[in-house]
């Protein structure tokens, strides 16, 4: 007898596997660094030679090697903002900072990207090597309030505020700026193999369905590709390829240009060094950056079986943070890559962006994502933030010290959400909590 | 920093309930096992980690010493007595990179004193700068970590290969003995500093792997959980020295005669071989629990249940660490003229790395459950 096949229950999936069928098995603080299974051995080395180069400390030109520091920069290496290939600290100018400050003047440049700010540009740059002055000095100050949940329980929130002083020229008036904690490599290469159709098919930017949550994506200009694509990177999602992200990071985190942008972070201001050594990282190892982030595993998730997890993984879907935070899609086809090809991940995201209401505002746009938009951040590995950084940090700029300080961050199109978890229980709470840690 | 990394296969948990192998297991009881995992643990602590810090921190107080004594009396004599001191604290600081992780990774003490290459043009120029006192002070307010740490001192110490330095030329050049007086009074610091995260009147770092397995332990809620972190440190260091510190100036000489020298570590002292040779020998030290003195080691419970599997990785350690032992010239010229032992070399300790990723990591996550 002939019997059609039914759906394939949810139940027969492993739900530790969060990166696919070559999820890793790691809870340690090296847990984010884990290269993808089945690479072959000349992709193995690729990869090799890009952890290698991600933990390179460049140095001021002339030298004879990673030679090109700056000469205005944020930090020397990779490593030095994403600790153990995860987050960092939110401070600023100090070696192991890993916050940094997007600028820009109100409107768009002629891609429909941010302009930037005269002798500025788009990222302050709040070091300097020897002699050369930073851009200007960043201090971060914090307000506290406090809000009160239904149970009685207090949980105080940290407001933070931004402070450029000593800038190198004055700043320009009416100046747009926004803070960045560095964000974890791991689980990119399935972010950016997740076809377009799938992005789009979460979004409802009208609110259709009157859920009060209108997602959107945002649409790129990519300096590489010259071609406007959909974005995937960045708190934004203003970057399309992890190719963009790595060399930009290069350009204006570390003052190393790539041939993708060849050209100083600082041309045009008074300390440009116009030493003619530029592109100043080799293709080879840029590529080989690319291919190290592209080719991290994921974490597994821990604890999948425990009870106060299943619980809190039904308040997760009951109070709507999976309306956003989508637990599970697939990836597309990519025949080079059998690991990241074809595979059903967990990321907790839908990449698209949401009002998230005054209180996470930065006034500042990006490309089509306005001054009140964020896109979706993915949740895989969170519960692992503690382990890879020492201390936990949340939001794109880290004043988040909890999960649940996060989540009361929550507002605009997700207010909804964060008022049902305001009336949770207590233990309902803990569970919701406990369960997002797993992940 | 990653590593290639088997996924756990579900059989070898199913599996975990046998209590050895017994073609080459051992006769440790089940009640024995369990008291020898909390034993490992221990002994890591105050056999293994702690001693190491120790020793760091008093050879830090000797370099310093023989810094400030070079500083006031620049002699040949002293010159060599801080060379000394320099590889000697070098010595201890290698070997505590078998465990590179707790304090001296989340505090960044790797970083802030272990920092390469030198940047050399900011190095220049900080100290042609007279504005700059070079106090310890200064020193530590600079942002830049390629301006601290061991190997701008050992380039002071020893000089570049075409400009040795000397009791004579170092006599000549005050701020550069100022620059390392503040350079070793910081690296004293930064030993001192990670001595005391560990101990119970400090940070107490050493409670959270004691308290492994226990409720409450955020970094470690299973004893597992702790041999995993001590497993990803001494796998990670075998992997770096044969991936990466070897391979790296070994690949760019073979492309391009001359341009490997450029990416040796420590070139200055030539130490290179010898660093190497600590990190493998630091990583062991962890394996076998034992720093100085003997303690029980993770070697222990694989002899317990595999015996064969101990013996296997215990002959392994010391084929790497003897295979340095063919390379007689400082490892930038042995890139040019011991390629095969350079070569043979790499090979073993990357068998190592291997052999530890797979075969002792099914191990743990087989036997130590908890």
């Amino acid at each position: 007898m002939c019997r059609k096949p039914g759906d394939y229950a949810e139940t027969n999936y492993d739900p530790r596997l969060s990166g696919g069928t070559y999820t890793v098995f790691d809870e340690t603080s090296g847990a984010f660094g884990h290269e993808l299974a089945l690479l072959n051995a000349h992709d193995g080395r690729i990869h090799k030679l890009g952890d290698n180069g991600i933990g390179q400390t460049f140095v001021t030109a002339p030298a004879p090697i990673n030679s090109g520091l700056g000469p205005i920069f944020s930090n020397v290496s990779c490593i030095s903002c994403h600790h153990n290939d995860g987050k960092g600290n939110p401070t600023s100018g100090l070696v192991n900072s890993s916050l940094l400050l997007r600028l820009s003047l109100p409107g768009s440049n002629a891609n429909g990207g941010p302009l930037p700010l005269p002798g500025f540009g788009l990222q302050l740059q709040d070091v300097g090597t020897f002699n050369v002055l930073p851009e200007a000095k960043l201090s971060i100050s914090y307000t506290t309030k406090k809000i009160t949940l239904a149970d009685g329980t207090i949980i105080s929130l940290r407001s933070p505020a931004y402070t450029l002083s000593n800038p190198y020229i004055p700043l320009p008036a009416g100046y747009l700026s926004s803070a960045r904690m560095a964000p974890p490599f791991f689980g990119l290469g399935f972010i950016e193999n997740i076809a377009e159709q799938t992005i789009l098919s979460f979004a409802d930017e009208n609110d259709a369905n009157g859920d009060g949550i209108s997602g959107r994506p945002n649409y790129v200009y990519d300096p590489m590709t010259k071609t406007r694509m959909i974005g995937r990177f960045g708190m934004k999602a203003n970057t399309a390829t992890i190719a963009t992200q790595v060399a930009s990071a290069y350009s204006q985190d570390m003052g190393i240009t790539t041939s993708i942008f060849p050209t100083e972070s600082c041309f045009g201001q008074l300390q440009y060094d116009g030493k003619p050594d530029d592109p100043e990282l080799p293709d080879s190892i840029l590529n080989a950056a690319i291919f190290y982030i592209k080719t991290l595993a994921v974490p597994a998730r821990r604890n999948v079986t425990d009870a106060v997890n299943l619980q809190g993984e039904q308040i997760f879907k009951q109070i709507a943070c999976s309306n956003c935070h989508i637990p599970t899609m697939n990836t597309g086809v990519d025949v080079t890559l059998p690991a990241i090809s074809n595979q059903r991940i967990h990321p907790y995201t839908d990449l698209l962006l949401h009002d998230m209401g005054a209180g996470l505002a930065d006034g500042r746009p990006d490309f089509l994502a306005t001054g009140t938009e964020w896109k979706t951040p993915a949740l895989w590995g969170i519960g692992l933030f503690q382990k890879t950084s020492g201390t936990a940090f949340y939001l794109h700029d880290g004043r988040a010290r909890s999960i649940e300080e996060a989540i009361l961050w929550h507002d605009g199109e997700a207010a909804a959400a964060k008022n049902k978890f305001i009336q949770l229980s207590g233990t309902d709470r803990t569970a919701l909590v406990k369960f997002i840690k797993s992940l | 920093m990653t590593k290639a990394i088997i996924p756990i296969l579900l059989a070898s948990i199913f599996f975990a309930s046998c209590s050895k192998d017994k073609s080459t297991g051992a006769d440790t009881s089940a009640a024995d096992f369990i008291t020898l995992k909390t034993t490992v643990i221990t002994d890591f602590v105050n056999v293994v980690a702690v001693p190491g810090y120790t020793e760091l921190k008093a050879k830090a107080a000797v370099l310093n010493t023989a810094v400030i004594t070079l500083n006031a009396s620049t002699t040949e004599a002293n010159l060599t007595a801080a060379k000394t001191a320099w590889k000697d604290m070098r010595s201890t600081w290698e070997k505590c990179e078998g465990y590179l992780f707790g304090p001296v990774d989340v505090d960044e003490h790797d970083p802030e004193t272990d920092t390469w290459p030198v940047n050399f043009t900011d190095m220049d120029a900080l100290l042609a700068d007279n504005t700059h006192s070079l106090s310890e002070a200064d020193i530590e307010s600079l942002t830049n970590r390629a301006l601290k740490g061991y190997h701008p001192i050992e380039y002071v110490l020893w000089g570049k290969k075409t400009l040795p330095q000397t009791a004579v030329t170092l006599s000549k050049n005050s701020r550069q003995k100022l620059y390392i007086v503040s350079l070793a009074a910081a690296l004293k610091e930064q030993a001192d500093e990670l001595y005391h995260s560990w101990i119970s009147t400090g940070g107490n770092y050493a409670k959270v792997i004691l308290t492994a397995g226990t409720a409450g332990n955020v970094e470690f809620p299973k004893k597992q959980d702790a041999y995993l972190s001590l497993l990803e440190g001494f796998t990670g260091i075998c992997g770096e020295v044969g991936d990466s510190k070897m391979k790296e100036p070994f690949d760019a000489e073979a492309a391009q005669a001359g341009s490997g020298a450029q990416l040796v570590e420590s070139p200055f002292s030539g130490n290179s071989i010898t660093d190497f040779k600590n990190n493998i020998t630091g990583a062991y030290n962890v394996y076998l629990g034992k720093f100085n003195a003997q303690g029980k080691g993770i070697s222990d419970l694989a002899k317990a249940k595999n015996t064969s599997l101990d013996v296997k990785i215990r002959a392994k350690f010391e084929a790497a660490i003897g295979s340095f032992d063919n390379i007689t010239k400082p490892f930038e010229e042995a890139i040019v003229v011991q390629r095969i032992q350079v070569a043979q070399t790499m090979a073993t300790v990357s068998e190592l790395a291997t052999l530890l990723d797979t075969d002792l990591r099914s191990f743990i996550v087989t036997n130590i459950t908890d």
